[in-house]
């Protein structure tokens, strides 16, 4: 055991951490709103991936690198408005809310995962990266694109929960999820706020798939990997709660990245989900899960 | 009076009828159909024989025997009982394995160790079921798929005595096990049988396959009839709707959820050991998540929650590709597609969709029909029952 695996790991561990966040906090988000499990998230991963993908190699225009990704990260958005407007819009406020909004979600997920695979193929694809170079700190090494990672991945968590606590739309957002008929009752548009939640955890969704496929290979099935992690961290940090999933996220990505040095890479995911199975039967709510109660 | 008083006793004695069909321990099914249906799939091989793609045919009816038990048994947890478990693929798996096993590591004989994967199926899901069957809803989702993506990665990071470097097992013996007949170790096999000669060699050994799973088909269905028509069929319905109100009328969920979990168990894992001794094979690869979807689109197309939905779902989407395969490319799109306008449009179902179509198609005989008076010694007969 040498203190540089040591710090190796704990560094992985928050680069997992805050890409896990990006990917949890949209599940957790919509949870909490609409009390959809949105089992699409993998697929909106992977339309910003692809989205990107498609804009850096645009033979008509040549756009910056950061362009191309910023656009991604809308057009993700802008999926995931879709699928709430051209989907769930029309089973919402229906009997059977609970079956009929995993099969939508289901469908929808297939549908753009086999759309990515008749447009670019199954080979798997390499993301150019945006900032390229390394440093080194004693036997580490770090390179600069990593550390972007983490950084964009906190800030975008932090602004996030800026826009819950301190604007009208995230404070809308907030009364929707703790109390659907009270929050329409004071005259909160309610659709439009599950439009802002799915554009939002999709766009985050989308920007994680940008961030993350040029550090992983990018193919047709990449999502999946992704949203069984965030789907874990959503476990662990409660369902509907923004700050247990953020917690969990840094304690999840710690927790594999330390599964991988110690125990082998084989073991990260069973490793992980064995943990949330104990985790489960011991605190069925998650860390922060408040029952249903308070959430968000 | 009279004339005043017949409506209600007709609603009445309606209403009788509807209570006694779903809370009676039978239900009830015309004998003629089900001996006309028993009959057809008796002879069905026969008539295929015919047809220059007859063998081809039987392989897809083996396919939706063994694959309609699954879809079956997850609409019996699914749907009918709401629990969402997503950990059918793995219990199907471990029936699968530990028949492959059996069989090939330790030398008996498939017609028993089908037996033993399926009681192995329902006493891992009773395993499973101990933690997840206390949770509700999207936790429930959460955990089985953790529980399926960790009986993945066993599989193929496990013993290699299971995973044989992920390939999975392969050269399962198949049925009949040419030891038994004392004919040599491969396949055709010609023995007596009660003074007939039988003769299984070239595709005639589908149809050994084929009455098999009639077999086992027509048994788990059954099981299942019999379980949707009784009290306790009514008990799952009623946690389903109303957990509260059910548990108040001294329903234990828990105890009815863990039964419905083996029950269902047991014959995902006998489908599971059935099909791997028939394709020879059995492989992680089963796992992977588009599977389970297209599983799923078999009971949300077919009918979710319904008896003949999820047999309707497993025919038309093991039928459908075969037809369509020039579309190939285009499956999951589908697929996809066709979920997500059930879901919208028609959340009950394809089958049930139909059948309120022909409904209204036949309304004007039916309406006929109905408005025919009602004698009264007919209606204070059906009150008398």
């Amino acid at each position: 055991m040498h203190v540089q695996d040591l710090f190796q790991a704990a560094y992985s561990g928050i680069l997992y951490g805050s890409v896990y966040g990006l990917m949890a906090i949209g599940l957790t988000l919509i949870w909490g709103s609409l009390r959809m499990l949105n089992l699409a998230h993998g697929s909106l991963y992977l339309s910003g991936a692809y989205l990107a993908f498609a804009l850096v190699n645009l033979k008509v225009v040549h756009l910056p690198l950061l362009v191309s990704f910023g656009l991604a990260v809308v057009g993700a958005g802008v999926v995931g408005f879709l699928i709430q407007f051209l989907m769930v819009d029309r089973i919402l406020g229906k009997p059977g809310w609970d079956t009929a909004s995993l099969i939508v979600t289901v469908g929808a997920s297939i549908m753009l995962q086999s759309a990515a695979l008749l447009i670019f193929g199954a080979q798997r694809k390499a993301m150019p990266v945006l900032l390229e170079g390394r440093f080194r700190i004693g036997a580490m090494l770090i390179d600069y694109h990593r550390l972007m990672i983490i950084g964009l991945g906190v800030v975008s968590l932090i602004a996030l929960s800026l826009f819950l606590r301190r604007t009208r739309y995230g404070l809308a957002i907030q009364a929707v999820s703790q109390h659907m008929d009270a929050a329409r009752l004071m005259g909160i548009p309610v659709r439009s706020t599950f439009w802002i939640v799915m554009f939002l955890s999709a766009a985050l969704a989308g920007l994680a798939g940008v961030l993350l496929s040029s550090v992983f290979e990018l193919s047709p099935t990449a999502g999946y990997n992704p949203m069984a992690r965030a789907l874990v961290v959503t476990i662990f940090g409660g369902l509907g709660s923004v700050k247990g999933t953020i917690w969990a996220a840094f304690i999840i990505g710690l927790l594999e990245s330390f599964l991988q040095v110690y125990a082998g890479a084989g073991w990260a995911l069973p490793g992980l989900f064995g943990f949330m199975i104990v985790m489960l039967i011991i605190r069925p709510n998650g860390l922060f899960g408040l029952g249903e109660m308070q959430r968000l | 009076m009279i004339q005043e008083a017949q409506p209600s006793l007709r609603t009445g004695s309606d209403i009788l009828n509807k209570l006694q069909w779903s809370a009676g321990p039978w239900g009830k099914p015309r004998p003629a159909a089900v001996i006309a249906g028993i009959v057809i799939m008796l002879l069905l091989p026969w008539g295929l024989d015919a047809i220059s793609f007859g063998a081809f045919a039987i392989h897809l009816l083996i396919l939706i025997f063994g694959w309609g038990m699954v879809v079956e048994c997850w609409n019996l947890i699914m749907g009918v009982s709401g629990i969402y478990s997503f950990g059918q693929l793995a219990l199907y798996a471990v029936g699968g394995f530990t028949s492959g096993i059996l069989v090939k590591e330790f030398g008996f004989t498939p017609w028993v160790t089908m037996w033993a994967g399926a009681v192995m199926t329902a006493f891992v899901a009773v395993i499973i079921g101990l933690p997840v069957l206390r949770l509700k809803g999207a936790y429930v989702v959460l955990l089985t798929l953790a529980f399926h993506e960790l009986f993945r990665n066993w599989i193929l990071n496990g013993p290699r005595w299971i995973s044989y470097g992920g390939y999975g097992l392969r050269e399962v013996p198949r049925l009949p096990p040419a030891s038994w007949f004392g004919a040599e170790k491969t396949l055709p096999v010609q023995f007596m049988l009660g003074g007939f000669n039988i003769d299984l060699s070239g595709d005639k050994v589908l149809l050994l396959y084929y009455y098999l799973g009639l077999v086992l088909f027509g048994l788990c269905t059954f099981a299942i009839w019999r379980i949707l028509y009784s009290p306790i069929g009514m008990s799952f319905r009623a946690l389903r709707d109303s957990e509260a109100y059910a548990v108040s009328r001294g329903i234990d969920p828990f105890r009815f959820k863990l039964f419905l979990f083996a029950f269902s168990a047991f014959f995902t894992g006998l489908a599971g050991a059935y099909l791997t001794h028939y394709d020879g094979t059995i492989s992680p690869v089963l796992l992977d998540f588009g599977r389970l979807i297209n599983l799923l689109a078999m009971i949300a197309l077919g009918g979710w929650g319904t008896f003949w939905g999820p047999i309707f779902g497993t025919a038309l989407l093991t039928v459908l590709p075969e037809v369509l395969r020039s579309l190939e490319g285009y499956r999951n799109l589908s697929i996809g597609l066709a979920l997500a306008l059930i879901a919208m449009f028609a959340p009950q179902g394809l089958l049930p969709a139909l059948v309120r179509l022909f409904r209204r198609a036949t309304k004007g005989r039916r309406a006929r029909q109905a408005a025919r008076p009602v004698q009264p010694k007919e209606a204070i007969e059906s009150l008398k029952q």
